[in-house]
């Protein structure tokens, strides 16, 4: 089996596309699917990636203005010549280093170890090749977020990004919230759809920062703990039979809860780092800008591969147009819903003045 | 997250690498030759006549005055106090140590001995390393900026998430667990 070092890396990315490309039509599957001024066709075996293609995605509507198209091959050794995934040599890997030496050669790319996993990424010319052993060995984590990576490049390229965030919004004004994980994002964001709040995701939103920041929906999934899920009422509503994921989690559809249709975007007005807080009233305080970009930016440029500095002066640009709070969360979801909903219905200057009296 | 203020002086020792001495007694630390005579704490390390950034990795951002330096090689972030900021940019920006103290002379959040401390620190981070370029006067602002701090000298350090960017995870993680399962030094 062919061993890939730092210096033969190019080439061996160019290898996989030239590979998928000239095997494009013995994949079996194409699903296209239409994102925010993306449309991308994807070519692969069916089975459970396809299955997740189906249904992890939240569609856009809208219409062909500034529509690019990209085409991304999920191949394995059983689709027509697709080669066998090659293993790292035995030089020490980082992925910083892994990313800068394709950025170099104007490509993107991530390597997942323990299954020989591939991704590469072209984004001049919007191709990309996920090689695996098989039809099955992906990451857990590939059927709830599908090709994020790939998402993450393409938006990337655009000045766009997908960031670690939920949302929470009222009449097409809404909040990120940001924070790693077991900040309380995931509860929150249900608490608020349950309550008669809108979301454009949670885990991963595409924001553009164009006008004002905007976030956009690309995943439909979210997930609770079973404590969350029982807390929340979600056994209840959704029965308790649903599978744990790789997490121990439950994973779940916004529509599934959401009270209205989603809607296509949401226009960001504040930046909440949600806190535990262990009261019983939840309440929303001013932070620094400083505290927010670093509760913000590490999880969303951790979890993407490579556009590391791109990402930091991203976030920056988004941390530095918004006002930014600590929500401290309390015990009920009505209420926290509600806090949020309050917050919403202000006036816009009072954040501002808010954030003037740090 | 770890918060690192800088400590008083001390002397170095094997417990304590950057303690900022300065050569000399108490606060005075004009030489002979009129000139400062720093040392970082690191012993036998006198500090530098000026910095630069350490490496293209540290790339950093301003918020309110307030400066966030993140490493890309090792995913750290370093959230900086308003005076802690005030130096970092000043550093940064190839002014020299010596214009640097001068300039802090009147400033409450900030005696020699700390901030000397506190320029070892970030040379230990990572973040800053000893320059050849000719040192640059400070700006005129600068000693009225440094005066109006209202935090000390402060660092914190937040690398939550460093290791899954800096870890090999081919080689330094748990065989039968994977990747992100770090192999822990027994």
């Amino acid at each position: 089996m062919p061993r890939v070092t730092i210096e033969t890396l190019p080439d061996y990315a160019r290898f996989l596309l030239a590979a998928a490309e000239s095997a494009a039509a013995q994949f079996p599957v194409q699903r296209t699917i239409r994102l925010p001024g993306l449309e991308l066709i994807a070519h692969l075996d069916s089975g459970t990636l396809a299955d997740a293609l189906g249904h992890a995605f939240v569609e856009a509507d809208g219409g062909r203005r500034d529509l690019r198209q990209c085409r991304i091959f999920i191949g394995h050794p059983g689709v027509g010549d697709m080669p066998v995934p090659a293993s790292w040599g035995d030089a020490h890997f980082t992925e910083h280093g892994f990313a800068q030496k394709l950025a170099e050669a104007g490509l993107r790319g991530h390597h997942f170890h323990d299954l020989d996993f591939w991704q590469v990424y072209d984004p001049d010319r919007r191709v990309g090749v996920q090689l695996m052993r098989s039809a099955d060995a992906f990451p857990p984590w590939e059927q709830g977020a599908p090709l994020r990576a790939f998402l993450h490049w393409e938006y990337a390229a655009r000045g766009m990004r997908l960031a670690h965030a939920g949302t929470l919004g009222l009449d097409g004004k809404g909040v990120l919230l940001a924070g790693a994980g077991g900040a309380g994002k995931s509860g929150t964001v249900v608490a608020g759809l349950l309550n008669g709040l809108d979301s454009v995701g949670d885990d991963y939103v595409l924001i553009d920062l164009d006008n004002g920041v905007t976030a956009r929906p690309l995943f439909s999934v979210l997930k609770q703990d079973p404590q969350g899920f029982a807390r929340l009422g979600l056994e209840r509503r959704l029965g308790g039979d649903r599978p744990i994921n790789w997490q121990g989690k439950h994973a779940f559809h916004i529509n599934e809860i959401a009270p209205r249709p989603m809607r296509a975007t949401l226009d960001i007005s504040a930046l909440m780092v949600p806190h535990v807080s262990g009261g019983k009233t939840s309440s929303i305080a001013p932070i620094s800008r400083k505290d927010a970009i670093i509760a913000l930016a590490p999880s969303g440029i951790a979890q993407m591969p490579g556009e590391r500095e791109s990402g930091f002066r991203f976030f920056s640009d988004l941390t530095r147009l918004l006002p930014c709070y600590r929500l401290f969360l309390g015990t009920h979801p009505e209420e926290i819903a509600g806090t949020i909903a309050n917050f919403l219905a202000r006036a816009p200057d009072e954040a501002e003045r808010d954030h003037a009296g740090l | 997250m770890v918060e690192t203020a800088p400590a008083p002086l001390a002397l170095p020792s094997k417990d304590r690498p950057f303690t900022g001495v300065v050569q000399g007694s108490g606060n005075d630390t004009t030489g002979a030759a009129g000139r400062l005579e720093l040392q970082s704490g690191v012993k036998d390390m006198p500090l530098s006549d000026v910095y630069a950034v350490a490496s293209r990795d540290i790339v950093f951002e301003s918020f309110d005055g307030e400066a966030v330096v993140l490493d890309l090689s090792n995913g750290k972030y370093f959230g900086f106090s308003d005076s802690g900021s005030k130096v970092w940019q000043a550093l940064s920006s190839g002014v020299g140590t010596e214009a640097l103290i001068r300039s802090a002379a009147g400033a409450a959040m900030i005696d020699v001995a700390t901030l000397e401390s506190f320029i070892g620190q970030l040379v230990e981070f990572g973040l800053l390393a000893p320059s050849d370029a000719t040192p640059l006067p400070s700006s005129d602002d600068l000693p009225a900026a440094l005066a109006s701090a209202r935090e000390p000298l402060n660092v914190s350090v937040h690398d939550d998430l460093a290791d899954l960017i800096t870890v090999d995870p081919i080689h330094e993680v748990e065989e039968p667990l994977g990747w992100p399962a770090v192999k822990q030094v027994s």
